[in-house]
């Protein structure tokens, strides 16, 4: 049984007055329980997307769903079933936790008495009943991106939108909302994360798209776009005599005379490709005395996508392709840098 | 939930906020009509020797134009407000919970209206303590508070076209001396005859006039139709524009409504 799909996006468009093309013809889908990670820089269209599918912004062009309701044509259906925390946690100075709950709660239209009960409930487990009766104006970053999801939970939403809820946050807010993005993954909701964090969305989510210039440059699960399209470092150290040898083999145009031995050698792809690249040195009869290797990052796949404008789609092509063969211990370049 | 108890629910709100910030959202408005009140009762009290002068106790003169007064130096705080709570992205909170927009514009301009009563309550007392009488009894009290309440309303609505067109929450701040010159072209001070000739041109241009001309008749009276039905009359064409104007900028500045 496949699962049903949360959130649908179809073509969608957005121009802004004065011809700003946020969005340019996006389209993606998230499936029910997954964390999606929506990754880019700032001014790639991030929040624009999420206004879009939280009915706060109309799309110029294209349809969303959320859990298959219409965003542009049956905004009230679609707002019943998500919740969400936007960019900058939007927090009236003057109002304490858990009024901010309470008021939440009474607006979605639960009584007096379960607005209070759910707000107890959420502060809780929001980690913020001792802050309860303290206005928001003395919160730190960590304790108000928190009070803000959980003002989004009120409702328990099916699909929770989280724009960008660690950006400012010091290391021990951004691991207590990693903490709460996993345990929300664990109970099987619906998660769309967006962020410019490259370990956050290797960290929590199950898909990464990542999106550049309004477009999605590519999409699927962070391991799959490092094979795609990440590079591996390998270093090996061989014997002087075998340099040239090794440069023969692997890339006509690289290595230099290495100080200590080593060698780098960028390979296309995950570490699956090591394999075949240690197959081709010691075809070539080159003596590999030690090997190691750098898996690739989620920050490889996003500067050979955004940096270098690498086309996403076909992949496979260059898989296992040895891109450059480099000396010491260098920070891997993109292909064509 | 109805519209009708989201805007219960945000006037609250409001008043609940309003109390965390006592001096800027209840103190305020009285500070200055009191001062003047006080002072000009105390220092310019030979006035009322002037040939022509409709009272001997100038304080009773003054009392009811004061009065009407706290709802020019009252409103602001709440324009402040509405301009933060989009900014912070409040009003999309409000939004995801199917708050309608307007519920939070409506219920600022009512917070406005609300904080003046506590205020002109405060002025009528310290005018009776100083000797003025109220011929008209409770009814002209009555119609006194929603004269002054309707004029809030409709004078507060400037400022919030202001706060809105700018998107400055501080831009109400510059409309606050404008009391000071609608004050003295009008007949606050004294009585019409005895203001210049071009004063009394401009005066009879400027609403607040009006107030004060009502605020008069309805607490040291006579309470007569005329001057009750034009400031009633000005107050409210002066509502319908400035809040039409406003809730156009809050569109405009909220990303529809």
């Amino acid at each position: 049984m496949s699962p049903r799909i949360a959130i649908e996006v179809d073509e969608l468009t957005k121009e802004f007055p004065g011809g700003v093309r946020a969005l340019d013809g996006v389209s993606f889908t998230v499936d029910e329980g997954e964390v999606f990670g929506y990754l880019g820089r700032n001014g790639a269209g991030k929040s624009t997307t999420v206004r879009i599918l939280t009915t706060l912004l109309r799309p110029t062009s294209g349809t969303a769903r959320v859990l298959g309701h219409d965003v542009s044509s049956d905004g009230g259906a679609v707002r019943k079933v998500f919740g969400a925390a936007l960019q900058d946690a939007a927090l009236d100075e003057l109002m304490t936790g858990r009024e901010h709950l309470e008021m939440a709660a009474r607006l979605a239209g639960r009584s007096k008495a379960q607005s209070v009960a759910r707000a107890a409930e959420l502060l809780e487990s929001f980690g913020l009943r001792a802050a309860a009766d303290r206005i928001a104006a003395g919160y730190s970053g960590g304790m108000r991106r928190r009070l803000d999801v959980a003002m989004a939970m009120v409702r328990r939403p099916e699909v929770l939108f989280l724009d960008e809820p660690t950006t400012g946050l010091d290391p021990q807010g951004r691991r207590a909302v990693w903490d709460l993005v996993g345990d929300l993954r664990d109970t099987g909701s619906t998660v769309f994360l967006t962020t410019q964090y490259l370990a956050e969305a290797d960290e929590l989510s199950g898909r990464v798209a990542v999106v550049h210039d309004g477009r999605i440059a590519a999409i699927g699960s962070p391991q799959e776009l490092k094979d795609r399209l990440g590079t591996t470092t390998v270093r090996i150290r061989v014997p002087d005599a075998d340099e040239q040898r090794i440069r023969d083999a692997v890339a006509p145009n690289a290595v230099a005379p290495a100080a200590d031995g080593w060698l780098e050698i960028t390979v296309q792809g995950g570490e699956a490709a090591v394999p075949a690249v240690v197959g081709q040195l010691t075809g070539a009869g080159a003596q590999v005395d030690r090997l190691s290797i750098r898996a690739p990052s989620l920050e490889d796949v996003f500067v050979s996508l955004t940096g270098t404008q690498i086309e996403s789609s076909p992949g496979g092509a260059d898989h296992g392709k040895i891109t450059a063969v480099r000396r010491g211990l260098g920070v891997p370049s993109g292909p064509g840098r | 939930m109805s519209p009708f108890a989201q805007l219960r629910l945000l006037l609250f709100r409001s008043l609940r906020e309003g109390g965390r910030n006592p001096v800027l959202a209840y103190a305020l408005p009285i500070i200055i009509p009191l001062a003047v009140l006080v002072l000009v009762a105390k220092t310019l009290y030979r006035v009322t020797d002037l040939p022509g002068f409709p009272t001997s106790n100038y304080a009773e003169w003054m009392t009811p134009a004061i009065i009407m007064l706290t709802a020019m130096t009252g409103v602001g705080y709440a324009a402040t407000s509405l301009v933060v709570d989009i900014q912070s992205g409040f009003l999309d909170r409000l939004r995801l919970l199917d708050v309608r927009p307007p519920a939070l514009l409506m219920s600022r301009v009512l917070f406005d209206v609300v904080r003046v009563v506590p205020a002109g309550a405060v002025l009528l007392v310290v005018g009776l303590l100083l000797g003025t009488r109220l011929n008209e009894g409770v009814l002209g009290v009555v119609l006194l508070f929603g004269l002054l309440v309707l004029w809030a309303a409709a004078y507060g609505g400037l400022y919030f076209v202001v706060a809105l067109t700018t998107g400055n929450a501080q831009a109400p701040l510059a409309l606050a001396p404008l009391f000071l010159p609608l004050q003295f072209l009008s007949t606050q001070f004294v009585p019409r005859s005895l203001l210049p000739g071009w004063v009394q041109a401009v005066a009879a241009w400027n609403p607040f006039t009006y107030m004060v001309d009502a605020a008069r008749a309805m607490t040291t009276g006579p309470m007569t139709f005329a001057p009750v039905a034009k400031a009633v009359g000005v107050a409210l064409a002066m509502l319908v524009v400035t809040q039409t104007a406003s809730l156009r900028a809050y569109k405009r500045a909220s990303g529809g409504l």
